[in-house]
Protein backbone atom coordinates (compact mmCIF):
# COMPACT_ATOMS: atom_id res chain seq x y z
CA UNK A 1 0.00 0.00 0.00
CA UNK A 2 2.76 2.28 0.99
CA UNK A 3 4.93 1.44 -1.69
CA UNK A 4 2.05 1.80 -4.22
CA UNK A 5 1.00 4.81 -2.91
CA UNK A 6 4.42 6.29 -3.14
CA UNK A 7 4.22 5.10 -6.39
CA UNK A 8 1.44 6.66 -7.79
CA UNK A 9 2.35 9.84 -5.92
CA UNK A 10 5.84 9.80 -8.13
CA UNK A 11 3.98 8.74 -11.17
CA UNK A 12 1.22 11.36 -10.82
CA UNK A 13 4.05 14.18 -9.68
CA UNK A 14 6.06 13.54 -12.99
CA UNK A 15 3.31 13.84 -14.94
CA UNK A 16 1.76 16.98 -13.73
CA UNK A 17 5.63 18.44 -13.55
CA UNK A 18 5.96 17.45 -17.34
CA UNK A 19 2.49 19.19 -17.79
CA UNK A 20 2.96 22.45 -16.13
CA UNK A 21 6.78 22.60 -17.88
CA UNK A 22 5.16 22.50 -21.21
CA UNK A 23 2.83 25.31 -19.49
CA UNK A 24 5.86 27.20 -19.33
CA UNK A 25 4.56 28.11 -15.51
CA UNK A 26 7.32 30.36 -14.34
CA UNK A 27 5.85 33.88 -13.80
CA UNK A 28 8.96 36.08 -14.48
CA UNK A 29 6.91 38.55 -15.77
CA UNK A 30 4.43 38.93 -13.21
CA UNK A 31 4.82 41.40 -10.50
CA UNK A 32 7.74 42.02 -8.92
CA UNK A 33 8.77 39.41 -6.35
CA UNK A 34 8.59 40.26 -2.69
CA UNK A 35 11.47 37.81 -1.89
CA UNK A 36 10.09 37.39 1.29
CA UNK A 37 10.70 33.23 0.81
CA UNK A 38 13.88 33.68 -0.99
CA UNK A 39 15.99 30.36 -0.88
CA UNK A 40 12.86 28.68 0.18
CA UNK A 41 11.53 25.36 -1.47
CA UNK A 42 8.57 24.29 -1.10
CA UNK A 43 6.32 21.20 -2.50
CA UNK A 44 2.75 21.69 -3.28
CA UNK A 45 0.55 18.89 -3.09
CA UNK A 46 -3.54 18.82 -3.55
CA UNK A 47 -6.27 16.45 -3.89
CA UNK A 48 -7.56 15.38 -7.60
CA UNK A 49 -10.69 17.58 -8.09
CA UNK A 50 -11.02 20.43 -10.09
CA UNK A 51 -11.35 23.08 -6.97
CA UNK A 52 -8.36 21.49 -5.15
CA UNK A 53 -6.09 21.18 -7.72
CA UNK A 54 -7.08 25.28 -8.48
CA UNK A 55 -5.95 25.91 -4.98
CA UNK A 56 -2.93 24.23 -4.81
CA UNK A 57 -2.22 26.24 -7.57
CA UNK A 58 -3.06 29.70 -6.73
CA UNK A 59 -0.52 28.92 -4.02
CA UNK A 60 1.92 28.19 -6.00
CA UNK A 61 2.07 31.21 -7.99
CA UNK A 62 1.93 33.43 -4.47
CA UNK A 63 4.59 31.41 -3.20
CA UNK A 64 6.78 31.57 -5.84
CA UNK A 65 6.01 35.59 -6.20
CA UNK A 66 7.30 35.46 -3.06
CA UNK A 67 10.57 34.30 -3.89
CA UNK A 68 10.05 30.70 -3.37
CA UNK A 69 11.66 27.55 -5.77
CA UNK A 70 7.98 25.50 -5.74
CA UNK A 71 7.53 22.20 -6.64
CA UNK A 72 4.34 21.18 -8.22
CA UNK A 73 2.69 17.98 -6.91
CA UNK A 74 -0.99 18.95 -7.40
CA UNK A 75 -3.61 16.29 -8.20
CA UNK A 76 -2.60 13.49 -5.66
CA UNK A 77 -5.62 10.42 -5.88
CA UNK A 78 -7.69 10.34 -2.78
CA UNK A 79 -7.42 12.55 0.56
CA UNK A 80 -6.12 9.89 2.99
CA UNK A 81 -2.91 9.76 0.24
CA UNK A 82 -2.38 13.55 0.20
CA UNK A 83 -2.61 13.57 4.22
CA UNK A 84 0.20 10.99 4.13
CA UNK A 85 2.24 12.56 1.87
CA UNK A 86 2.12 16.07 3.91
CA UNK A 87 2.99 13.89 7.13
CA UNK A 88 6.25 12.22 5.56
CA UNK A 89 6.90 15.35 3.70
CA UNK A 90 6.63 14.78 0.45
CA UNK A 91 4.22 17.18 0.47
CA UNK A 92 5.10 20.44 2.48
CA UNK A 93 1.61 21.64 2.15
CA UNK A 94 -2.41 21.50 0.77
CA UNK A 95 -5.44 22.28 1.18
CA UNK A 96 -8.01 20.49 3.32
CA UNK A 97 -11.70 21.15 4.83
CA UNK A 98 -12.44 21.44 7.74
CA UNK A 99 -15.08 18.66 7.79
CA UNK A 100 -12.37 16.38 6.29
CA UNK A 101 -10.35 17.20 9.33
CA UNK A 102 -12.80 16.68 11.64
CA UNK A 103 -14.33 13.68 10.83
CA UNK A 104 -11.55 11.88 8.27
CA UNK A 105 -8.35 12.54 9.60
CA UNK A 106 -9.14 12.96 13.12
CA UNK A 107 -12.03 10.34 13.14
CA UNK A 108 -14.99 12.25 15.12
CA UNK A 109 -18.25 11.27 14.52
CA UNK A 110 -20.83 14.30 13.09
CA UNK A 111 -22.83 13.99 16.02
CA UNK A 112 -20.66 16.03 17.95
CA UNK A 113 -19.28 18.91 15.80
CA UNK A 114 -18.19 21.90 17.89
CA UNK A 115 -19.36 25.06 17.73
CA UNK A 116 -15.98 26.38 16.19
CA UNK A 117 -15.35 23.46 13.98
CA UNK A 118 -11.93 25.53 12.21
CA UNK A 119 -10.44 26.56 15.61
CA UNK A 120 -11.08 22.64 17.46
CA UNK A 121 -9.68 21.03 13.85
CA UNK A 122 -6.14 23.52 13.91
CA UNK A 123 -6.47 22.42 18.16
CA UNK A 124 -6.56 19.32 17.50
CA UNK A 125 -4.46 18.34 14.73
CA UNK A 126 -1.47 20.53 16.58
CA UNK A 127 -0.92 17.57 17.84
CA UNK A 128 0.18 15.47 14.97
CA UNK A 129 2.29 18.42 13.99
CA UNK A 130 -0.17 19.67 11.25
CA UNK A 131 -0.94 23.66 11.18
CA UNK A 132 -4.19 24.70 9.86
CA UNK A 133 -4.01 28.54 8.47
CA UNK A 134 -6.86 30.79 9.02
CA UNK A 135 -9.50 29.19 6.52
CA UNK A 136 -10.97 30.88 3.51
CA UNK A 137 -14.14 32.49 3.01
CA UNK A 138 -15.64 29.75 1.04
CA UNK A 139 -17.38 26.59 2.23
CA UNK A 140 -17.60 23.80 -0.20
CA UNK A 141 -20.12 21.04 1.37
CA UNK A 142 -22.39 18.54 0.14
CA UNK A 143 -25.59 19.67 -0.61
CA UNK A 144 -28.68 18.16 -2.41
CA UNK A 145 -29.83 19.23 -5.79
CA UNK A 146 -32.77 19.00 -7.72
CA UNK A 147 -33.06 20.95 -11.25
CA UNK A 148 -34.50 24.48 -11.05
CA UNK A 149 -37.75 23.28 -13.26
CA UNK A 150 -38.20 20.83 -10.86
CA UNK A 151 -37.94 23.24 -7.76
CA UNK A 152 -39.97 25.71 -9.32
CA UNK A 153 -42.91 23.57 -9.99
CA UNK A 154 -42.58 21.45 -6.78
CA UNK A 155 -41.47 24.74 -4.55
CA UNK A 156 -38.97 23.22 -3.27
CA UNK A 157 -36.35 25.01 -1.82
CA UNK A 158 -35.25 23.80 1.59
CA UNK A 159 -34.31 20.05 2.76
CA UNK A 160 -37.47 20.11 4.84
CA UNK A 161 -39.66 21.08 1.59
CA UNK A 162 -37.78 17.71 -0.23
CA UNK A 163 -38.39 15.54 2.83
CA UNK A 164 -42.35 16.25 2.69
CA UNK A 165 -42.00 16.18 -1.31
CA UNK A 166 -40.85 12.94 -1.26
CA UNK A 167 -43.39 11.37 1.81
CA UNK A 168 -46.08 12.38 -0.61
CA UNK A 169 -44.54 11.04 -3.89
CA UNK A 170 -42.34 8.30 -3.26
CA UNK A 171 -41.98 7.42 -6.64
CA UNK A 172 -39.78 10.72 -7.15
CA UNK A 173 -37.95 9.88 -4.42
CA UNK A 174 -34.63 8.81 -6.27
CA UNK A 175 -31.10 10.35 -5.44
CA UNK A 176 -27.97 10.48 -7.57
CA UNK A 177 -24.84 10.16 -5.17
CA UNK A 178 -21.58 8.76 -5.01
CA UNK A 179 -20.07 5.84 -3.09
CA UNK A 180 -18.20 8.15 0.02
CA UNK A 181 -21.74 10.22 -0.06
CA UNK A 182 -23.43 6.81 0.67
CA UNK A 183 -21.48 5.53 3.06
CA UNK A 184 -20.43 7.92 5.27
CA UNK A 185 -22.46 9.07 8.58
CA UNK A 186 -22.27 13.03 7.85
CA UNK A 187 -23.64 11.81 4.08
CA UNK A 188 -26.53 9.97 2.97
CA UNK A 189 -27.73 7.87 5.67
CA UNK A 190 -27.22 10.93 8.62
CA UNK A 191 -29.44 13.40 6.39
CA UNK A 192 -31.93 10.41 6.05
CA UNK A 193 -32.24 10.44 9.77
CA UNK A 194 -32.14 13.89 10.17
CA UNK A 195 -35.21 14.63 8.00
CA UNK A 196 -37.07 12.12 8.18
CA UNK A 197 -37.20 10.74 5.08
CA UNK A 198 -35.62 7.71 2.83
CA UNK A 199 -34.83 7.66 -0.55
CA UNK A 200 -36.44 4.56 -1.85
CA UNK A 201 -33.65 4.41 -5.28
CA UNK A 202 -30.33 5.03 -4.16
CA UNK A 203 -28.34 5.78 -8.07
CA UNK A 204 -24.64 5.24 -6.70
CA UNK A 205 -22.35 6.50 -9.88
CA UNK A 206 -19.10 8.33 -9.90
CA UNK A 207 -18.88 11.92 -8.19
CA UNK A 208 -18.07 13.20 -11.50
CA UNK A 209 -21.52 11.86 -13.72
CA UNK A 210 -23.96 12.83 -10.97
CA UNK A 211 -24.36 16.47 -12.47
CA UNK A 212 -25.98 15.52 -15.99
CA UNK A 213 -27.71 12.73 -14.36
CA UNK A 214 -30.07 15.23 -11.54
CA UNK A 215 -32.93 14.82 -13.81
CA UNK A 216 -32.61 11.99 -15.72
CA UNK A 217 -31.93 9.05 -13.65
CA UNK A 218 -32.88 10.87 -10.45
CA UNK A 219 -34.48 13.26 -8.90
CA UNK A 220 -31.98 14.69 -6.07
CA UNK A 221 -28.43 14.13 -6.43
CA UNK A 222 -25.51 14.65 -4.17
CA UNK A 223 -23.10 17.98 -5.14
CA UNK A 224 -20.90 19.97 -3.81
CA UNK A 225 -21.54 23.56 -3.01
CA UNK A 226 -18.95 25.19 -4.80
CA UNK A 227 -19.02 22.77 -7.95
CA UNK A 228 -19.81 25.02 -10.94
CA UNK A 229 -21.53 22.49 -12.87
CA UNK A 230 -24.37 23.14 -10.21
CA UNK A 231 -24.90 26.66 -12.62
CA UNK A 232 -24.15 25.02 -15.70
CA UNK A 233 -26.52 21.94 -15.65
CA UNK A 234 -29.23 24.58 -14.42
CA UNK A 235 -29.70 22.91 -11.00
CA UNK A 236 -31.21 24.58 -7.61
CA UNK A 237 -29.40 23.70 -4.33
CA UNK A 238 -31.78 22.96 -1.60
CA UNK A 239 -31.08 24.52 1.97
CA UNK A 240 -30.21 22.66 4.18
CA UNK A 241 -32.56 24.28 6.67
CA UNK A 242 -31.80 21.47 9.45
CA UNK A 243 -27.94 22.62 9.47
CA UNK A 244 -26.86 18.86 9.06
CA UNK A 245 -24.30 18.93 7.12
CA UNK A 246 -20.82 19.50 9.01
CA UNK A 247 -19.01 22.71 7.79
CA UNK A 248 -16.17 22.46 5.15
CA UNK A 249 -14.58 25.36 4.81
CA UNK A 250 -11.42 25.35 2.93
CA UNK A 251 -7.73 25.95 4.86
CA UNK A 252 -4.11 25.63 3.98
CA UNK A 253 -2.21 22.87 6.13
CA UNK A 254 1.22 22.31 6.70
CA UNK A 255 3.89 21.04 8.49
CA UNK A 256 4.16 23.05 11.55
CA UNK A 257 7.97 22.62 11.08
CA UNK A 258 7.16 24.38 7.63
CA UNK A 259 5.75 27.30 9.08
CA UNK A 260 8.12 27.67 11.72
CA UNK A 261 11.01 28.01 9.15
CA UNK A 262 8.46 30.06 7.08
CA UNK A 263 6.48 32.32 9.08
CA UNK A 264 5.74 34.33 6.29
CA UNK A 265 3.62 31.79 4.14
CA UNK A 266 0.90 32.83 6.74
CA UNK A 267 0.60 36.14 5.88
CA UNK A 268 0.99 35.91 1.85
CA UNK A 269 -1.97 33.21 2.25
CA UNK A 270 -4.07 35.32 4.70
CA UNK A 271 -5.60 37.64 1.94
CA UNK A 272 -5.51 35.13 -0.60
CA UNK A 273 -8.02 33.04 1.76
CA UNK A 274 -9.47 35.91 2.47
CA UNK A 275 -10.89 36.78 -0.94
CA UNK A 276 -11.75 33.36 -1.69
CA UNK A 277 -15.63 33.62 -1.25
CA UNK A 278 -17.94 31.39 -2.43
CA UNK A 279 -18.81 32.69 -5.25
CA UNK A 280 -15.31 32.76 -6.34
CA UNK A 281 -14.59 29.44 -6.38
CA UNK A 282 -17.67 28.80 -8.09
CA UNK A 283 -16.25 30.98 -10.85
CA UNK A 284 -13.06 29.66 -10.75
CA UNK A 285 -13.87 25.84 -10.99
CA UNK A 286 -16.55 26.98 -13.52
CA UNK A 287 -13.36 28.38 -16.09
CA UNK A 288 -11.77 25.41 -15.66
CA UNK A 289 -14.84 22.58 -15.70
CA UNK A 290 -17.41 24.30 -18.20
CA UNK A 291 -14.82 26.60 -19.96
CA UNK A 292 -11.33 24.01 -20.29
CA UNK A 293 -8.72 26.42 -18.86
CA UNK A 294 -6.02 25.40 -16.82
CA UNK A 295 -6.06 25.58 -12.99
CA UNK A 296 -2.51 27.12 -13.31
CA UNK A 297 -3.76 30.00 -15.81
CA UNK A 298 -6.85 30.61 -13.56
CA UNK A 299 -4.61 30.79 -10.97
CA UNK A 300 -2.14 33.49 -11.98
CA UNK A 301 -4.87 35.15 -13.64
CA UNK A 302 -7.72 35.74 -10.64
CA UNK A 303 -4.43 36.56 -8.27
CA UNK A 304 -3.43 39.13 -10.73
CA UNK A 305 -6.73 40.47 -11.08
CA UNK A 306 -7.36 41.03 -7.42
CA UNK A 307 -3.86 42.36 -6.65
CA UNK A 308 -2.89 39.67 -4.60
CA UNK A 309 0.61 39.33 -6.14
CA UNK A 310 2.13 42.64 -4.16
CA UNK B 1 -9.48 -0.96 -8.65
CA UNK B 2 -7.89 -2.23 -12.35
CA UNK B 3 -5.29 -3.94 -9.72
CA UNK B 4 -8.09 -6.40 -8.31
CA UNK B 5 -9.09 -7.59 -11.95
CA UNK B 6 -4.95 -7.64 -13.00
CA UNK B 7 -4.47 -9.81 -10.11
CA UNK B 8 -7.18 -11.86 -10.39
CA UNK B 9 -6.57 -12.34 -13.84
CA UNK B 10 -2.61 -13.13 -13.53
CA UNK B 11 -3.75 -15.61 -10.44
CA UNK B 12 -6.16 -17.47 -12.86
CA UNK B 13 -4.43 -18.22 -15.70
CA UNK B 14 -1.57 -20.75 -15.32
CA UNK B 15 -4.27 -23.02 -13.80
CA UNK B 16 -5.19 -23.77 -17.18
CA UNK B 17 -2.52 -25.64 -17.98
CA UNK B 18 -3.65 -27.98 -14.82
CA UNK B 19 -3.75 -31.90 -15.94
CA UNK B 20 -6.91 -32.75 -17.75
CA UNK B 21 -7.78 -35.67 -15.53
CA UNK B 22 -7.93 -35.10 -11.91
CA UNK B 23 -8.70 -37.15 -9.06
CA UNK B 24 -11.77 -36.98 -6.86
CA UNK B 25 -9.25 -35.14 -4.34
CA UNK B 26 -7.87 -33.03 -7.24
CA UNK B 27 -11.26 -31.64 -7.45
CA UNK B 28 -11.89 -30.89 -4.00
CA UNK B 29 -9.01 -28.93 -3.13
CA UNK B 30 -10.03 -25.24 -4.69
CA UNK B 31 -13.09 -25.23 -3.04
CA UNK B 32 -11.72 -26.44 0.50
CA UNK B 33 -9.36 -23.58 -0.37
CA UNK B 34 -11.83 -21.36 -1.32
CA UNK B 35 -14.81 -22.21 1.63
CA UNK B 36 -11.46 -21.41 4.26
CA UNK B 37 -10.80 -18.39 2.68
CA UNK B 38 -14.13 -17.55 3.33
CA UNK B 39 -14.61 -18.81 6.85
CA UNK B 40 -11.45 -16.72 7.96
CA UNK B 41 -12.89 -13.61 6.55
CA UNK B 42 -16.22 -14.74 8.47
CA UNK B 43 -14.49 -14.91 11.46
CA UNK B 44 -12.26 -12.10 11.27
CA UNK B 45 -14.71 -9.42 10.66
CA UNK B 46 -16.73 -11.21 13.37
CA UNK B 47 -14.61 -10.66 15.64
CA UNK B 48 -13.59 -7.07 15.33
CA UNK B 49 -16.12 -4.32 16.24
CA UNK B 50 -16.97 -2.68 13.16
CA UNK B 51 -17.67 1.66 13.14
CA UNK B 52 -20.71 2.39 11.40
CA UNK B 53 -19.09 2.85 7.89
CA UNK B 54 -17.61 -0.22 8.19
CA UNK B 55 -21.15 -2.08 9.49
CA UNK B 56 -22.78 -0.74 6.37
CA UNK B 57 -20.50 -2.38 3.59
CA UNK B 58 -19.52 -5.56 5.77
CA UNK B 59 -22.76 -7.27 6.39
CA UNK B 60 -24.27 -10.10 5.33
CA UNK B 61 -27.34 -8.29 3.28
CA UNK B 62 -24.83 -5.86 1.68
CA UNK B 63 -22.09 -8.53 0.69
CA UNK B 64 -25.18 -11.16 -0.36
CA UNK B 65 -26.92 -8.85 -2.82
CA UNK B 66 -23.25 -7.14 -4.51
CA UNK B 67 -22.20 -11.01 -5.03
CA UNK B 68 -25.67 -11.82 -6.63
CA UNK B 69 -25.58 -8.78 -8.56
CA UNK B 70 -21.75 -9.36 -9.58
CA UNK B 71 -22.61 -13.40 -10.60
CA UNK B 72 -25.29 -11.82 -12.53
CA UNK B 73 -23.18 -9.38 -14.72
CA UNK B 74 -20.34 -12.41 -15.11
CA UNK B 75 -22.81 -14.29 -16.00
CA UNK B 76 -25.02 -12.11 -18.64
CA UNK B 77 -21.75 -10.29 -20.03
CA UNK B 78 -20.48 -13.88 -20.46
CA UNK B 79 -22.73 -15.47 -22.56
CA UNK B 80 -23.55 -12.53 -24.99
CA UNK B 81 -19.70 -12.83 -25.37
CA UNK B 82 -20.32 -16.31 -26.03
CA UNK B 83 -23.07 -15.77 -28.43
CA UNK B 84 -21.28 -12.85 -30.79
CA UNK B 85 -17.42 -13.72 -30.50
CA UNK B 86 -17.69 -17.62 -31.63
CA UNK B 87 -20.06 -17.17 -34.41
CA UNK B 88 -17.95 -14.09 -35.37
CA UNK B 89 -14.58 -16.20 -34.92
CA UNK B 90 -16.36 -18.92 -37.42
CA UNK B 91 -17.15 -16.39 -40.00
CA UNK B 92 -13.40 -15.10 -39.61
CA UNK B 93 -12.18 -18.39 -40.67
CA UNK B 94 -14.20 -19.25 -43.81
CA UNK B 95 -12.17 -18.13 -46.75
CA UNK B 96 -15.05 -15.56 -48.07
CA UNK B 97 -13.72 -13.49 -45.17
CA UNK B 98 -10.19 -13.42 -45.62
CA UNK B 99 -9.40 -9.92 -47.50
CA UNK B 100 -11.50 -7.82 -44.81
CA UNK B 101 -10.48 -10.29 -41.54
CA UNK B 102 -7.24 -8.16 -40.58
CA UNK B 103 -8.95 -4.80 -40.91
CA UNK B 104 -11.81 -6.33 -38.44
CA UNK B 105 -9.20 -7.66 -35.80
CA UNK B 106 -7.60 -4.53 -35.41
CA UNK B 107 -10.29 -2.70 -34.89
CA UNK B 108 -11.78 -4.78 -32.03
CA UNK B 109 -8.17 -5.30 -30.63
CA UNK B 110 -8.45 -1.17 -30.77
CA UNK B 111 -11.56 -1.24 -29.06
CA UNK B 112 -10.26 -3.24 -26.11
CA UNK B 113 -7.15 -1.23 -25.40
CA UNK B 114 -9.68 1.79 -24.45
CA UNK B 115 -9.88 0.82 -20.27
CA UNK B 116 -13.30 -0.52 -19.37
CA UNK B 117 -13.86 2.46 -17.04
CA UNK B 118 -13.43 4.61 -20.21
CA UNK B 119 -16.25 2.89 -22.20
CA UNK B 120 -18.19 2.50 -19.56
CA UNK B 121 -17.87 6.51 -18.68
CA UNK B 122 -18.67 7.25 -22.38
CA UNK B 123 -21.68 5.51 -22.28
CA UNK B 124 -23.27 7.30 -19.35
CA UNK B 125 -21.96 10.77 -20.35
CA UNK B 126 -22.44 10.67 -24.11
CA UNK B 127 -26.08 8.44 -23.93
CA UNK B 128 -26.74 8.95 -20.22
CA UNK B 129 -27.13 5.29 -20.47
CA UNK B 130 -26.67 3.76 -16.71
CA UNK B 131 -27.21 0.27 -14.89
CA UNK B 132 -27.25 -2.99 -15.66
CA UNK B 133 -27.69 -2.67 -19.63
CA UNK B 134 -24.74 -0.36 -19.56
CA UNK B 135 -22.43 -2.36 -17.40
CA UNK B 136 -23.17 -5.36 -20.12
CA UNK B 137 -22.50 -3.66 -23.30
CA UNK B 138 -19.30 -2.13 -21.27
CA UNK B 139 -18.24 -6.01 -20.61
CA UNK B 140 -18.76 -7.97 -23.61
CA UNK B 141 -17.17 -5.06 -25.27
CA UNK B 142 -13.81 -6.17 -23.33
CA UNK B 143 -14.15 -10.05 -23.23
CA UNK B 144 -14.59 -10.82 -26.92
CA UNK B 145 -11.55 -10.41 -28.15
CA UNK B 146 -10.09 -13.07 -26.22
CA UNK B 147 -12.80 -15.26 -26.81
CA UNK B 148 -13.11 -14.11 -30.79
CA UNK B 149 -9.01 -14.66 -30.93
CA UNK B 150 -9.25 -18.07 -29.75
CA UNK B 151 -11.98 -19.65 -31.94
CA UNK B 152 -9.96 -18.71 -34.65
CA UNK B 153 -6.70 -19.87 -33.40
CA UNK B 154 -8.67 -23.40 -32.49
CA UNK B 155 -9.90 -23.52 -35.77
CA UNK B 156 -7.16 -22.74 -37.83
CA UNK B 157 -4.93 -25.06 -35.54
CA UNK B 158 -6.62 -27.90 -36.89
CA UNK B 159 -4.92 -30.18 -39.14
CA UNK B 160 -5.52 -29.59 -42.63
CA UNK B 161 -5.27 -33.47 -43.64
CA UNK B 162 -8.03 -34.04 -41.21
CA UNK B 163 -10.24 -31.93 -42.91
CA UNK B 164 -9.39 -33.17 -46.70
CA UNK B 165 -9.87 -36.79 -45.21
CA UNK B 166 -13.25 -35.44 -43.78
CA UNK B 167 -13.98 -33.72 -47.19
CA UNK B 168 -12.49 -36.95 -48.88
CA UNK B 169 -15.70 -38.84 -47.15
CA UNK B 170 -17.70 -36.86 -48.67
CA UNK B 171 -18.75 -34.63 -46.04
CA UNK B 172 -20.60 -31.62 -46.51
CA UNK B 173 -18.89 -27.96 -45.84
CA UNK B 174 -20.95 -27.44 -42.15
CA UNK B 175 -20.07 -31.27 -41.53
CA UNK B 176 -16.54 -30.62 -41.77
CA UNK B 177 -17.58 -27.44 -39.53
CA UNK B 178 -19.67 -28.87 -36.63
CA UNK B 179 -18.37 -32.61 -36.66
CA UNK B 180 -14.39 -31.82 -37.27
CA UNK B 181 -13.08 -28.65 -36.89
CA UNK B 182 -15.37 -26.90 -33.79
CA UNK B 183 -15.07 -30.48 -31.64
CA UNK B 184 -11.43 -29.99 -32.09
CA UNK B 185 -10.89 -27.11 -31.87
CA UNK B 186 -13.15 -26.99 -28.08
CA UNK B 187 -10.07 -26.78 -26.04
CA UNK B 188 -8.68 -24.07 -27.09
CA UNK B 189 -11.87 -21.58 -27.25
CA UNK B 190 -13.19 -23.09 -23.79
CA UNK B 191 -9.68 -21.66 -22.62
CA UNK B 192 -10.79 -18.11 -24.39
CA UNK B 193 -13.71 -18.51 -22.53
CA UNK B 194 -11.96 -19.13 -19.21
CA UNK B 195 -10.22 -15.83 -19.84
CA UNK B 196 -13.54 -13.88 -20.65
CA UNK B 197 -14.87 -15.55 -17.57
CA UNK B 198 -12.09 -14.43 -15.25
CA UNK B 199 -11.64 -10.70 -17.04
CA UNK B 200 -15.39 -10.27 -16.31
CA UNK B 201 -15.30 -10.97 -12.95
CA UNK B 202 -12.54 -8.20 -12.36
CA UNK B 203 -13.62 -5.69 -14.95
CA UNK B 204 -17.20 -6.10 -13.35
CA UNK B 205 -16.05 -4.14 -10.28
CA UNK B 206 -15.98 -1.10 -12.31
CA UNK B 207 -19.96 -0.94 -12.99
CA UNK B 208 -20.24 0.40 -9.28
CA UNK B 209 -19.58 3.85 -10.99
CA UNK B 210 -22.25 3.70 -13.27
CA UNK B 211 -25.02 2.60 -11.08
CA UNK B 212 -24.64 -1.64 -11.94
CA UNK B 213 -23.60 -2.40 -8.74
CA UNK B 214 -21.87 -5.78 -7.57
CA UNK B 215 -19.05 -6.24 -5.46
CA UNK B 216 -17.00 -3.10 -6.52
CA UNK B 217 -19.81 -1.38 -4.59
CA UNK B 218 -17.96 -3.07 -1.52
CA UNK B 219 -14.37 -2.28 -2.80
CA UNK B 220 -15.03 1.40 -3.74
CA UNK B 221 -17.40 1.56 -0.05
CA UNK B 222 -14.26 0.63 1.06
CA UNK B 223 -11.85 3.12 -1.09
CA UNK B 224 -13.64 6.18 -0.28
CA UNK B 225 -14.46 6.18 2.95
CA UNK B 226 -10.61 4.78 3.87
CA UNK B 227 -11.65 1.67 5.40
CA UNK B 228 -8.59 -1.22 4.58
CA UNK B 229 -10.73 -3.86 6.09
CA UNK B 230 -13.94 -3.06 3.30
CA UNK B 231 -11.13 -2.97 0.61
CA UNK B 232 -9.80 -6.23 1.81
CA UNK B 233 -12.75 -8.27 1.70
CA UNK B 234 -14.43 -6.44 -1.43
CA UNK B 235 -11.48 -7.51 -3.31
CA UNK B 236 -11.06 -10.90 -1.91
CA UNK B 237 -14.45 -11.64 -2.16
CA UNK B 238 -13.52 -10.43 -6.05
CA UNK B 239 -11.12 -13.22 -5.84
CA UNK B 240 -13.07 -16.08 -4.45
CA UNK B 241 -15.20 -15.34 -7.23
CA UNK B 242 -13.13 -15.97 -9.98
CA UNK B 243 -11.05 -18.82 -8.50
CA UNK B 244 -14.68 -20.34 -8.23
CA UNK B 245 -15.74 -19.22 -11.62
CA UNK B 246 -12.45 -20.72 -13.21
CA UNK B 247 -12.66 -23.97 -11.10
CA UNK B 248 -16.52 -24.30 -12.31
CA UNK B 249 -15.28 -23.36 -16.28
CA UNK B 250 -12.47 -26.17 -15.96
CA UNK B 251 -14.38 -28.63 -14.68
CA UNK B 252 -17.01 -27.86 -17.48
CA UNK B 253 -13.58 -27.80 -19.97
CA UNK B 254 -12.70 -31.57 -18.62
CA UNK B 255 -16.74 -32.93 -19.52
CA UNK B 256 -16.82 -30.61 -22.89
CA UNK B 257 -13.10 -31.65 -24.34
CA UNK B 258 -13.54 -34.27 -26.96
CA UNK B 259 -12.96 -37.60 -25.93
CA UNK B 260 -9.53 -38.83 -27.41
CA UNK B 261 -7.58 -34.99 -26.89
Amino acid sequence: MNLKARTITAVGAGLVLTLSACGGGNDDGGAASSGELAGAELIVGSKEFTESILLGQITAVALENAGAAVEDRTGISGSATVREALETGEVDMYWDYTGTGWVNILGNTTTDVPEDLYAAVAEADAENGIAWLEPANFENTYRIAVPSSFAEENGLSTMSDAAAYIQENPDDATVCAASEFINRDDGLPGLEEAYGFEFNNVVELDLNLIYTQIGEECTFGEVFSTDARIVSNDLTVLEDDQEFFVEYQGALTLRQETLDEYPAIADIMAPISEALTDETMTELNGRIDNDGEQPRDVAEEWLESEGLLG
Amino acid sequence: MTDVGTRVRTAVVPSAALPRHRSLAGYLVMPAILASACLIMYLYVSSRELDSIEARSLNAAALATATWEHIQLTAVSTLLTLVIAVPLGILLTRPFTRRFRPYLITLLTLGQAIPTIAVLVLLAVAFLFLGFQAAVVGLVLYAIIPVLLNTMVGLEQVDESVLEAGRGMGISKSGVLFRLELPLSVPIILAGVRTALVINVGTATLTTYINAGGLGDIIVAGLSTNRVLIQIIGAALTAVLALLIDYLAGIAEDFLRPKGL
